[in-house]
């Protein structure tokens, strides 16, 4: 507290001296220990895997190995080009930054801008994601359907309640589970008999319905809390279905899940067609569930409902003065996302064929939000790449790290992402500008009053 | 359910719940200053249990040690998670929340880091100690010390309630009398204003975390001589207490502490009565209830007398 | 720290690099090397147990390898579950994509084998579990009919805890505990219809793995007064369980299944855990030479002992290697398949042969007894009741 400090009188001579900075007080000196310890960071996380027999043998390989000089060298190094040549270094950076950093940035601003170039984008994308599928090897194209294309349909989802309304829900994938063994009641695979039996395809509208209602239910009571608190009681709701499902065992089946859950198929109108153990027609179906979402939210964003939705994020009480009811909007966005979710759960369940309560854990619903931060909260592209991205990550890292360290990379990376570019890889131009003003201290960027920390 | 039985549960509640508060002070604590939720808290608490085992294994207490050395190892590990704990949160404010709190960051940014800071640190203790669970050499035989109402207590569960409670006078105390607490409390008023008064922001919100750093490592501590070491520990009992601090009223140390007994006793009387798969499920059920009658918590949110 | 432009600067190349690495490594021709895999959790909470098994295979093909009677090079292909029904698909569709991969060790839980189990029995490539356990994963209406099960199902071994309980200990009321995993809801039930059907009264409970605070539980065994307990769960929770029923002054027999016959539960638990029984579907692992070469063999190879499934994972790869071995390296998934199928392996841990379905032939279940910190054999469920 410098405030009692200085409030004693001090003669120049003493004030000048408390003034002056010792050598070893620089910031720069500081900066090298941050680099050290990072070197030393660096070191124990690329360490050998310890074992709890001997709880010291990994810190003690590290510290006795080579591989801490190594990472040292090159944290030092980085601080020593730093320091002594950052000049030079910067101008390089700039030579190269219309190199590397803008062409992102000149495309996201052309796609912005130019109407034709955005269709022609979206088309190429669309041919590119029909057509790129068949000719990968099957390991990715499970990939691209068990966890990219069902991520990515969430992760629209999630954009709806967090992007656009900037509501705080950890408990997204929640609605999922419900999608999920809605599937496998209404195809009679839970202990309980449903009164008919369907195929999923036919669940889907069952499963959005059902989702819509869970979401109203929820929401109902609990809309009127403010950000954080949505966000606990979120959570908690997400930990009750979960434990539903692992503990209702007459119920839900329990831990052991409902098993020989049949694949989809359609009769209907002439057409007839049964999806089954291959991937690719099921990434098919997934992406054309995807173009509609896509379609119909994107329809939504620029309507009034959309507009509504954007004055509750960016300044709730405003937007109530003007006659928004802001109950009805929130309500509306929170019931959206849940059915989304829940038409996840239904194809997931569908092509899995087994569930279990562990395939709907906590952790799930913080993933599905990260990756919806992470690609660019509000800009649908932006969601589309975050989620493939964080969920392609993982798998592509398993051959190169031990697997599991994965999720401490991913944990790293998400630190790094949000202190160096916190509006995500493609944000929209609207959440940038929000949070441009949020860091200037006018206005919020979410429906969650204040920035941390105050304004200052 | 008998009478003696209702006693038996409410005393192990209480045991329980009080672990609790103080892993909730520390999220409160947090969001008095900061309106953010720290959800690395839990991994704090994590690193402090291996701070304690790492010291323990380090003295090694051997077998059936006297009852003076007990204590000095009850101490030594005490203080070791008490450390680990602190520097973890320290390191945690300096490298991923300061770097966002200078350019006023929303919030929803500071989620998303602290759930990647702690799927970081913890995958990293995983790394680092192995991921089958350990536990703490034994420093003393654990016998029943007392009883109360008919309910026996025996060592572990009056230490975790002797420590619980000293910790949260001391802290109380340094809120409300000390000149660190008075910039915690003036901070968590209204930052801007404090810093215009000469309080040095960094240094109360690194303090302000220092502090609940410690009192979670201690937790940790207490929890892993209550149960294991494990590298996931952090998760189960970090969510609930989060839950018991927004059940108090967040920022509100005191709500804290009432919120952690309350959860701990709901939980543990759901163990006879539904059974104990539910117990996080009527933890939950509580907080929805709670919020849904006082959205603030019980006590409300005050954050401006951190108190 | 970092500097911002070095970050901005490395961030797109470290991604373009990572994508053309991850895109790129497709199938490389076949040589000289037969590739068996691993699946089962290699990462997430249930590691522990999959890093057991893994190292247990790792040495059969290490072992193998040395010998040097083989004529061609095994290697070993890690395909990780995270013990997940939704990651096992990606898992196995990656083993199955490779065509030197002959056949697999796993998948380790019961969820990932439901799962997996489809892609599996489509690609004619066999699976080898040495430890899920659930019984319906053998139902034939599944139709994974490339999954061999190598270790008796938890009809056998709820079956034995219940009858060990009932006619050799003869408790009058028994509390039994499941730990809310397929694993432990699956031994309970059995255990459960077992004991009711002798006229033992049950108090069935469910304490989820990792509960925080076990005294509760452990006061609520105290108070229902039975005079047995059955624990279906793993040793990581029955630990700390086991402590606070020592501390809470409960003094009936108790008794656990494989999950917590393991090295592990001694350490963890110390003195907590004298007089436990545990079962296990495997003979004894300290008494016979072979087991003792093993551990030794362990033990040096990955500086830790051998642990749950790590013995069972080591007979499973002993057991294709052999089918492998006798069948030539450019063996036909599908006639591996059929190979194991028929075949008869004499392992460290039980003799493996196989139903028409696919499950374990056999019906031996063990019991052990902790004692002055040791897991003691005490023989045959069988014998012991008989």
């Amino acid at each position: 507290m410098s405030a009692v400090e200085t409030s004693q009188n001090l003669t120049p001579s003493q004030a000048a001296k408390l003034r002056r900075t010792a050598w070893y007080r620089q910031p720069r000196f500081s900066r090298l220990w941050a680099m050290v310890a990072l070197g030393v960071l660096l070191a124990l996380v690329t360490g050998e895997q310890g074992n709890t027999r001997d709880i010291f043998y990994s810190l003690e390989t590290t510290f006795t190995g080579g591989g801490l000089w190594v990472c040292l060298a090159l944290t030092v190094g980085v601080w020593v080009l730093r320091e002594f040549a950052g000049d030079g270094l910067k101008g390089l950076a700039e030579k190269a930054k219309p190199g590397t950093v803008a062409p992102l940035a000149a495309v996201r601003g052309r796609f912005q801008a130019d109407k034709r170039l955005r269709w022609g984008l979206i088309v190429l994308a669309l041919v590119l994601a029909l057509a790129i599928p068949s000719m990968v090897e099957r390991y990715w194209q499970t990939v691209l359907v068990d966890q990219i294309a069902i991520f990515v349909l969430l992760a629209i989802g999630l954009n709806v309640v967090i992007g656009w309304a900037g509501l705080l829900d950890l408990g997204f994938f929640a609605f999922f589970a419900v999608g999920a063994y809605s599937t496998a009641f209404w195809t009679g695979r839970l202990p309980i008999e449903p009164p008919v039996v369907l195929n999923p395809f036919w669940v889907i509208p069952i499963a959005v319905v059902t989702c819509l209602l869970t979401g109203l239910l929820l929401g109902a009571p609990t809309l009127r809390l403010r950000g954080d608190y949505l966000a606990i009681v979120t959570l908690g709701f997400h930990e009750i279905i979960y434990l539903v499902a692992k503990n209702a065992d007459g119920v839900t089946g329990g831990p052991q899940g409902a098993r020989m859950i049949p694949d989809f198929s359609i009769d209907f109108a002439g057409i007839s067609y049964k999806w089954s153990i291959d991937p690719l027609p099921y990434w098919y179906l997934l992406v054309f569930f995807i173009v509609i979402v896509i379609i119909l939210f994107s329809r939504l964003e620029h309507s009034r409902v959309g507009r509504a939705w954007t004055a509750i994020r960016e300044d709730e009480i405003a937007a109530a003065a003007n006659g928004v009811d802001t109950v009805r909007f929130k309500l509306m966005a929170f019931a959206i996302g849940a059915s989304t979710s829940g038409v996840a759960g239904v194809v997931f369940t569908s092509k899995y064929g087994y569930i279990n309560p562990e395939v709907f854990p906590l952790l799930q619903s913080i993933l599905v939000l990260a990756y919806v931060i992470f690609g660019g909260m509000g800009s649908i592209p932006g969601v589309l790449i975050g989620a493939a991205a964080l969920v392609w990550l993982p798998e592509a890292l398993k051959d190169y790290v031990d697997p599991s360290d994965r999720y401490m990379y991913l944990g790293a990376l998400l630190v790094i992402m949000m202190i160096y570019r916190p509006q995500g890889i493609w944000p929209s131009r609207r959440r940038q500008r929000e949070l441009k003003l949020a860091e200037q201290g006018i206005g919020d960027a979410d429906a969650m009053s204040e920035p941390a920390g105050g304004k200052f | 359910m008998s009478l003696q039985e209702f006693w038996d549960y409410l005393v192990l509640g209480l045991m329980l719940g009080s672990l609790y508060a103080v892993i909730a002070i520390g999220y409160t604590l947090v969001y008095g200053v900061l309106q953010l939720i720290n959800f690395a808290h839990s991994e704090v608490f994590m690193v402090g249990a291996y701070g304690s085992l790492i010291v323990l294994t380090l003295v090694d207490p051997g077998a059936n040690p006297s009852m003076l050395a007990s204590i000095g190892f009850v101490a030594l590990a005490m203080a070791g998670s008490a450390l680990f704990g602190g520097v973890t949160a320290y390191g945690l404010e300096k490298v991923a929340y300061r770097p966002l709190r200078r350019r006023g960051a929303p919030r929803l940014i500071f989620l998303i880091t602290a759930i990647g800071a702690s799927f970081f640190l913890y995958n990293l203790a995983g790394k680092l100690f192995g991921r089958d669970p350990s536990t703490l050499p034994e420093m003393y035989k654990n016998e029943n010390v007392f009883t109360i109402f008919g309910a026996g207590v025996n060592i572990t569960q009056l230490l975790q309630f002797a420590t619980a409670v000293v910790m949260m006078i001391a802290l109380d105390l340094l809120v409300n009398r000390t000149k660190l607490g008075k910039g915690i409390r003036a901070v968590a008023q209204d930052a801007e204003v404090a810093s215009l008064m000469g309080v040095d922001i960094d240094k109360v919100i690194s303090r302000t975390f220092i502090i609940g750093g410690v009192l979670g490592g201690v937790a940790g501590f207490l929890f892993a001589n209550l149960n294991q070491v494990s590298y996931t520990m952090g998760f189960i009992p970090g969510i609930t207490a989060f839950a018991a601090a927004v059940v108090g009223g967040i920022g509100n140390i005191r709500g804290a502490m009432l919120g952690g007994v309350l959860i701990g006793i709901v939980e543990t009387m759901t163990v006879p009565l539904l059974g104990d798969e539910w117990r996080s499920v009527s933890a939950m059920v509580v907080l929805i209830l709670v919020l849904m009658f006082r959205p603030m918590g019980i006590l409300g949110e005050r954050v401006g007398r951190a108190a | 720290m970092l500097n911002k432009t070095v970050i901005k600067l490395a961030i797109p190349v470290a991604v373009g690099a990572l994508a053309l690495t991850g895109c790129g490594g497709g199938d490389s021709g076949s040589g000289d090397t037969v590739k068996i895999a691993f699946e089962g959790p290699l990462s997430g909470d249930n590691v522990a147990l999959g890093e057991n098994m893994q190292n247990g295979v790792q040495l059969a093909i290490k072992q193998a390898n040395a010998s040097g009677d083989l004529g061609f090079k095994l290697e070993y292909v890690a395909a990780d579950d995270q013990g997940l029904p939704d990651k096992a698909p990606t898992a196995a569709q990656k083993v199955i994509d490779d065509p030197d991969v002959k056949a697999v060790v796993g998948p380790a839980f019961s969820g990932p084998t439901n799962s997996a189990s489809p892609l599996y029995a489509e690609a004619g490539l066999v699976t080898v579990t040495p430890s899920a356990t659930n019984p319906t994963l053998t139902d034939e209406a599944n139709g994974f009919t490339s999954l061999l099960r190598a270790v008796p199902n938890d009809n056998m071994q709820g079956k034995a805890m219940g009858d060990f309980f009932s006619k050799k200990i003869g408790a009058k009321k028994v509390y039994l505990i499941d730990d809310k995993t397929d694993y432990g809801v699956g031994l309970s039930k059995v255990a459960e219809a077992t004991l009711k059907a002798a006229g033992v009264s049950v108090v069935k409970k469910s304490v989820p793995q990792k509960t925080p605070d076990y005294s509760a539980t452990a006061k609520d065994v105290v108070n229902s007064k039975a005079d047995g307990l059955i624990y279906a769960g793993y040793y990581q929770d029955l630990a700390p369980f086991a402590k606070k029923l020592s501390d809470a002054g409960f003094k009936g027999a108790a008794i656990s299944g494989d999950g917590s016959n393991d090295a592990k539960f001694v350490e963890l638990a110390g003195s907590a855990s004298e007089n436990w029984y545990l079962t296990c579907p495997c003979t004894d692992a300290t008494v016979e030479a072979g087991t003792k070469k093993f551990a030794e063999d362990y033990q040096k190879e990955f500086n830790r002992a051998p642990g749950t499934y790590s013995a069972e994972a080591y007979d499973v790869a002993n057991m294709i290697i052999a089918e492998i071995k006798k069948a030539g390296k450019d063996v036909e998934r599908e006639a591996l398949r059929d190979a194991l199928a028929k075949a008869s392996y004499k392992g460290l841990t039980k003799t493996f042969s196989f139903e028409k379905n696919g499950e374990f032939k056999g019906t031996d279940v063990f019991v052990y007894q902790v004692k002055s910190g040791k897991i003691a054999y005490q023989g045959n469920v069988n014998e012991l009741i008989g």
